[in-house]
């Protein structure tokens, strides 16, 4: 399972920007981009000279007028620190810089001007450094031992063999009796105490006769190191922080007790007290070989230095800001000291973390701008609701990966529709598949599902069921015996000599053609025992009480299952107009070598795929009891309408459909234009999805593209089998005849809703409850692993070494690892998720009213939020807590006729454009 | 005329086998040196693949030659001339082709172009992208070397390459401290028992007049403590390179490479590199029965250490990494018995099977929902003597602490050349002019 969501949901009662630099504080991480990555994307155009005056003036309100020092306004001031001067985030960067004169970026009179006034100069700037937050931090600074490598070695192992979920062979001995009675038992066993921590053991040893509470057994510790009753909530707030990933893996167990594997409670005090009874020794250890006090507050007292700003950097800041201002260098030489006090002032009101802050506004309003302007110029593209019945629709998940195959489809005809809606498709189920030994909850996290819906085999293929699972139950009890055996000493021994050559072939198939070599044994399983057909357990009589073994409902009775259609149906407006064939389409993500391989699955699912949904859907809404009832609830699915279920895979974009055997010989020739073009659309996707990976060629062809994608998904080695949501940017709620036609770059969450069915906002309440926490959370984890990936996201993936089941650590001991890996996020733009609402000020604010979730997103600003007026399509972005009008630009947007003529130019992010063939033109269909 | 081409054949395969790989490695490490930016991804992994290539191939072509493909069959030695001589030293370039030479040369040419292949996906767009195949280039050399050297130095020339790109491996992404802190463990340790290697060469010139391999043959004539020497430095060198007790601490840190680097290094050839070393002196290691004695001793005691690590450890690759610890050290004690054959075969077969595993290591979380979940299983020793099976299990656990107790050893010289180097600056304060 695996889900998305905010990395700084903890901070999320504050505004944006408070929270992020909050968090960021505490993790010492980085809160937005650098200012010399903001600078890039402004030398390449991606930020504009308006963009960062307009953030500027957001912020400086009317004091952007005023003068600020060297004779430049406030506003003036500011541009140039933002445009002109060399990052001066890192001292030594800038010194080296000076030193070896590279970057001459303002002349050399300017700096040595600089650095001859500065030098005569009594005071410089300080340079605030982080305060030491407990002894480590001090006994680094000060140059002595990091008692962090002794003690996180130790307790890496010791969390890594007390989570565990079964990776290893043998358990740790009394895990039942929580981790710090394990720990001490260990010692007890003749554990040999860590050189670096002398007398732990018998610390540990001391708890077994007369045991202590952990809190106690933290206390103890605390008041050893001579931590004061004031610092120890700070004090241990760091001490938890200083491996995150593990802290956090034990908090969640101790919140989630169900979720922990064995006997065994999980407490985050007690990771505390082992820490600290390691930490206490190493400290004083440490301590005592540098000749330094342990007591903390004098240890503190030693380590705390002022620091000032370089002369270099000063030097660097003031010449830069000097040159924009006109200043010669003379004059600059010649500053007086007034003048130079205004300008460390000027300085003081702009500090870093504030300057990025612009720059991050600037960096979003200039794609904001792009795409209301797009959607404004589409507006008037927009079809009346009533012309022609379409030939086809596709109802997808609101994933943005969807978007491209949607305007893939819709591209092909003018007369097929594409909808958005989350991927479960309504059906809250715990389903298992033929194959699945338990059931599990397909559905959002948020959801408990009351029922239950299992796959099984036709009885007419029954013999094949029993036949492929017997081969299958043998297969997996022999690869799980290699698997252990191999690592034993005489299975390995024997398993060498039996398995080695074969290992070898193996090896060679599986690098040199990967795609052939499990095409090829695909094809040997089906034909030695293929998949039998199967069926569903969807509907089951009303009266009928069938439970599962886990007590849950089998099935649907017919009431439930009119109103899971029916809600859907009219939550995305698809109530009249219906076509011949409407496809279902779940998805899900199937990759190799990918620890991450479920968070490219449909999140709508928790984290698993949607084509069980899908199909389950799709035969409810062809029940003809269902449409009866529906009927008489005033929702009219006419009878040459049938609905298919399916699964799309984002990965090798495979797309699977069910139960066609079911569907009436009449439906045939529309779904065979469907199907036709369905699977052209997957292939042009997969095209489009190509221009992203560099070893793609960009003049691939659809058919090459699809090849190509299917070798990654089977490749051992392809760290980047799908880019999964990265990218993601926006989400559009609203009738897609106004978004339709433009291209989005596969950026665009899109979910379908119509304003003009929905009466007070009822719908929209349930579709923002849900869209908004689950966009906010995708965009927002994404934003924080993109920032600072190694912080918030888990680093490259490459040295990833799966740990216990539970997650990956870098290397051979690290932190746990959380967050998403740079080949996830590496061509990301870190923004906050734009949401445009196709409805009124009005409307957003009275589900605001409704969902305190929604309200915080929207009056923190953690999303972008726009409402478009469903009648006149002006657009109002809500900010400071009111929606303003948006006022359109000018520019005009680019037209091409077909999508591959915009994307397949570059691999760069695209701005939107409009695709003329994708537009649902009336009468088209027929010439 | 048979006999000749298959000597030319031969000659020129072991030449190419070496100076394949070398020639793209340093091609390339120099072009980069020279900031050659039009070098892409592409053109890096495919030249150097391609030496590789043709690495494979050339070690083909001396074992077809060796198998008299070409007429005769050629075996022993193939002689270079001298690399350089000094008085009576000569150091000769000698290459020796036998079954054993042939069987390690074509695994580890095999499996490094295997791993080339399979890189040049996991690899994209990382940044040491480029380093990563200058140093798969250099092992591969390093190895070829190992594999025909026909005498010590060439031996010793190959075993250092293979020791200094295995400790850049570990080291791979410097950009954090703790791959930089294991790839400096791994080196020392590897220093450390090299002295071994060193002397011996060195004792072997000294008595047998000749560091060529064949002369080891004439050991049987040696004194009983000579013999035994002899046999307990190649011993230690071999323990260092193969991890075995109670060098074995620096192998589960070696993990912090990349997982191909680990599959090639401590899955396949480096980690068996000791063994081919111990199969090469095996003459001297007949004569020698208390140092045979050790090798049987050290290879079963890291077996058992090993395996029992193994069932405790948490993590993918360090589980794995001593996994095939634990057959090295089996190898090793077949080796110290004189069971060569049965020690090359299930060397071979073991490094096939290494390699695999390790490459698989990253879909551990696919595979286990594919063949579900493993239970804890309960060993005999936890069901008859749980006392026992504790105390085995907290030594396990912290790896009978070795890495530490050798820390606690060095220490001491740790120390003395701390106090050295504090009063060299001292002294060189009141010397220097240039200081305050």
């Amino acid at each position: 399972m695996f889900v998305h969501h905010n990395t700084l949901h903890a901070f999320q009662h504050l505004p944006f920007h408070e929270g992020v630099q909050a968090g960021a504080a505490l993790l010492a991480a980085r809160p937005y981009l650098d200012l010399h990555e903001f600078r890039e994307h402004w030398r390449r155009g991606r930020i504009e000279d308006e963009d960062v005056d307009a953030a500027l003036r957001r912020t400086l309100g009317p004091q952007a007028e005023q003068p600020a020092a060297l004779g430049l306004t406030t506003l003036a001031f500011q541009r140039a620190l933002l445009r002109d001067v060399i990052d001066e985030d890192d001292d030594a960067g800038v010194a080296y810089r000076h030193l070896h004169h590279t970057t001459p970026l303002h002349g050399g009179e300017h700096l040595e001007a600089a650095l001859a006034r500065l030098t005569r100069s009594a005071t410089r700037l300080p340079q605030p450094m982080p305060p030491p937050l407990r002894h480590r931090d001090a006994l680094v600074t000060l140059g002595a031992d990091d008692t962090d490598i002794a003690v996180h070695g130790e307790l890496v192992r010791l969390c890594a063999v007390f989570l565990d979920h079964g990776q290893a062979m043998s358990e740790l001995p009394h895990r039942e009796h929580g981790f710090l009675a394990a720990v001490s038992h260990l010692y007890a066993d003749g554990s040999a105490e860590p050189r670096a921590c002398p007398g732990v053991r018998n610390d540990m040893l001391a708890l077994l006769t007369s045991p202590r509470t952990a809190h106690d057994v933290i206390a103890t510790s605390l008041t050893a190191l001579g931590v004061g009753e004031t610092d120890t909530e700070a004090y241990l707030l760091a001490t938890a922080l200083a491996l995150p990933g593990w802290t956090g893996m034990f908090s969640r167990l101790e919140r989630h007790p169900e979720e922990v594997e064995g006997p065994g409670v999980v407490t985050l005090a007690d990771l505390l007290a082992v820490r600290l009874l390691h930490e206490r020794r190493a400290t004083e250890a440490a301590c005592r070989a540098a000749a330094l006090p342990s007591d903390w507050s004098a240890l503190r007292e030693r380590a705390a230095a002022p620091h000032t700003r370089s002369l270099n950097g000063a030097a660097w800041l003031l010449a830069g800001i000097a040159a924009s201002a006109g200043l010669t260098p003379d004059a600059l030489r010649d500053l007086d000291d007034v003048s130079l006090a205004a300008f460390d002032a000027a300085l003081l009101a702009c500090p870093r973390l504030m300057r990025r802050r612009i720059f991050h506004e600037a960096f979003e309003r200039r794609y904001r701008r792009q795409i209301l302007d797009a959607l404004h110029t589409v507006r008037p593209e927009m079809v009346p609701v009533s012309i022609d019945r379409p030939a086809a629709q596709f109802v997808f998940c609101i994933d943005e990966r969807e978007e491209s195959i949607r305007r893939a489809l819709e591209e092909r005809s003018p007369d097929f529709e594409t909808f958005g809606v989350a991927g479960f498709f309504g059906v809250a189920i715990d389903y298992m598949g033929l194959y699945d030994d338990t059931p599990a909850a397909h559905c959002p996290v948020v959801i408990t599902p009351a029922h239950e819906v299992h796959e099984s085999a036709q009885p007419a293929a029954q013999h094949w069921h029993l036949r492929r699972s017997g081969l299958r139950d043998r297969w997996r009890a022999a690869s799980r015996m290699v698997h252990r055996q191999s690592r034993t000493l005489s299975g390995g021994a024997g398993l060498s000599f039996l398995l080695g050559p074969v290992a070898a072939a193996l090896a060679l198939s599986r690098v040199v053609a990967p795609r052939t070599s499990l095409a090829a044994a695909d094809t040997a399983r089906e034909r030695f025992a293929p998949r039998p057909d199967t069926r569903l357990s969807a509907l089951r009589a009303p009266d009928a009480d069938t439970r599962s073994t886990r007590g849950k409902f089998v099935g649907f009775t017919l009431d439930e299952a009119v109103d899971r259609v029916g809600s859907v149906l009219r939550a995305i407006g698809m109530v009249r107009q219906f076509a011949p064939v409407v496809l279902i389409l779940g998805h899900g993500s199937t990759s190799l070598n990918n620890p991450h391989e479920s968070a490219h699955d449909c999140g709508a699912c928790g984290g698993r795929r949607g084509g069980g949904n899908a199909r389950l859907f799709a035969e409810m809404a062809n029940t003809p009891a269902v449409r009866e009832a529906l009927r008489g609830q005033g929702l009219v699915i006419p009878d040459d309408t049938w609905f298919i279920g399916g699964l799309h895979d984002t990965a090798d974009d495979a797309v699977t459909l069910y139960d066609l055997e079911a569907m009436p010989v009449s439906h045939a020739s529309a779904f065979q234009r469907a199907h036709d073009a369905l699977d052209a659309a997957r292939r042009e996707s997969a095209a489009e999805r190509c221009r992203r990976f560099e070893n793609a060629p960009l003049d691939i062809s659809p058919d090459d593209a699809l090849r190509h994608v299917q070798g990654r998904a089977s490749h051992l080695a392809q760290p980047r089998p799908e880019y999964g949501h990265c990218t993601n940017a926006i989400c559009i709620v609203g009738r897609r005849r106004i978004s339709r036609g433009v291209h989005y770059d596969r950026r665009a969450f899109l979910v379908s809703y119509d304003p003009t069915t929905d009466v007070d906002a009822a719908i929209l309440t349930r579709i923002l409850s849900a869209v908004g926490p689950v966009g906010a959370g995708i965009s927002l984890e994404y934003y924080f692993s993109s920032v600072d990936n190694e912080r918030f996201g888990c680093g490259t993936k490459l040295p990833h070494n799966v740990t216990g089941l539970v997650g990956v650590m870098a290397g051979h001991q690290s932190d746990l690892r959380t967050g998403l890996p740079l080949q996830m996020v590496e061509i990301h733009e870190p923004m906050r998720l734009l949401l445009i609402v196709d409805a009124t000020p009005e409307a957003i604010l009275t589900v605001a009213g409704r969902n305190a979730e929604v309200a915080e997103l929207a009056v923190n600003e953690w999303v972008q939020l726009v409402s478009c007026d469903p009648q006149t399509g002006v657009m109002q972005v809500f900010e400071d807590g009111r929606f303003v009008p948006y006022v359109p630009g000018t520019a005009a947007l680019p037209r091409v006729t077909h999508s591959r003529d915009w994307h397949m130019q570059g691999r760069a992010h695209l701005p939107p454009a409009l695709v003329t063939s994708a537009l649902r033109t009336v009468g088209s269909a027929h010439g | 005329m048979g006999e000749l081409t298959a000597a030319l054949v031969l000659r020129w395969s072991i030449v190419v086998a070496i100076a394949a790989p070398l020639s793209t490695a340093i091609g390339i490490g120099l072009l980069l040196m020279g900031r050659a930016h039009w070098m892409g991804e592409r053109a890096v992994s495919r030249i150097v693949t391609v030496g590789l290539q043709v690495s494979v191939l050339a070690s083909l072509t001396a074992l077809v030659t060796h198998f008299g493909f070409f007429g005769a069959p050629a075996t022993g030695n193939v002689e270079y001339g001298d690399w350089l001589s000094v008085g009576d030293y000569a150091v000769p370039v000698v290459a020796l082709v036998d079954g054993l030479s042939l069987a390690f040369s074509l695994l580890a040419a095999a499996l490094t172009a295997l791993v080339a292949r399979f890189s040049r996906t996991y690899l994209h767009k990382e940044a040491g992208f480029a380093r990563f195949y200058v140093l798969l280039g250099m092992f591969a050399a390093g190895s070829q070397l190992v594999a025909f050297a026909g005498a010590l130095d060439v031996f010793f020339a190959g075993w250092e390459l293979i020791g200094i790109s295995s400790a850049l491996f570990i080291g791979f992404f410097h950009e954090r401290e703790e791959p930089v802190r294991s790839s400096v463990r791994a080196f020392a340790t590897y220093r450390l028992c090299d002295v071994g290697l060193l002397v011996a060469t060195v004792t072997t010139h000294e008595v047998f007049g000749s560091t060529r391999f064949s002369a080891l043959a004439a050991s049987g004539t040696l004194p009983p403590l000579e013999s035994a020497t002899l046999a307990g430095l190649f011993l230690l060198s071999a323990m260092g390179k193969s991890a075995q007790l109670p060098f074995s601490g620096w192998l589960p840190r070696a993990m912090e490479g990349p997982t191909p680097s680990s599959a090639l290094f401590y899955g396949a050839v480096s980690i068996h590199a000791g063994l081919y070393l111990m199969l090469r002196v095996a003459p001297v290691l007949d004569v020698a029965p208390v140092i045979a004695a050790v090798g049987v001793v050290v290879g079963v005691a890291t077996a058992v250490y090993a395996a029992a690590v193994a069932r405790v450890h948490t993590d993918a690759k360090g589980a794995l990494a001593h996994a095939t610890l634990s057959q090295i050290g089996l190898i090793l004690a077949e080796i110290s018995l004189g069971l060569t054959r049965l020690a090359l075969a299930h060397l071979v077969c073991h490094a096939l099977l290494r390699a695999y595993q390790y490459l698989r290591a990253p879909n551990m979380i696919h595979d286990v929902h594919q063949h579900g979940h493993l239970d804890h299983g309960q060993t005999l020793l936890a069901r008859f003597a749980p006392r026992i099976a504790a105390r085995v299990y907290a030594a396990s656990v912290h790896r009978l602490r070795l890495d530490e107790r050798i820390d606690g050893a060095v220490a001491p010289v740790l120390q003395l050349a701390r106090g050295l180097s504090r009063l060299d600056e001292r002294v060189s304060g009141i010397t220097s002019a240039d200081r305050p």
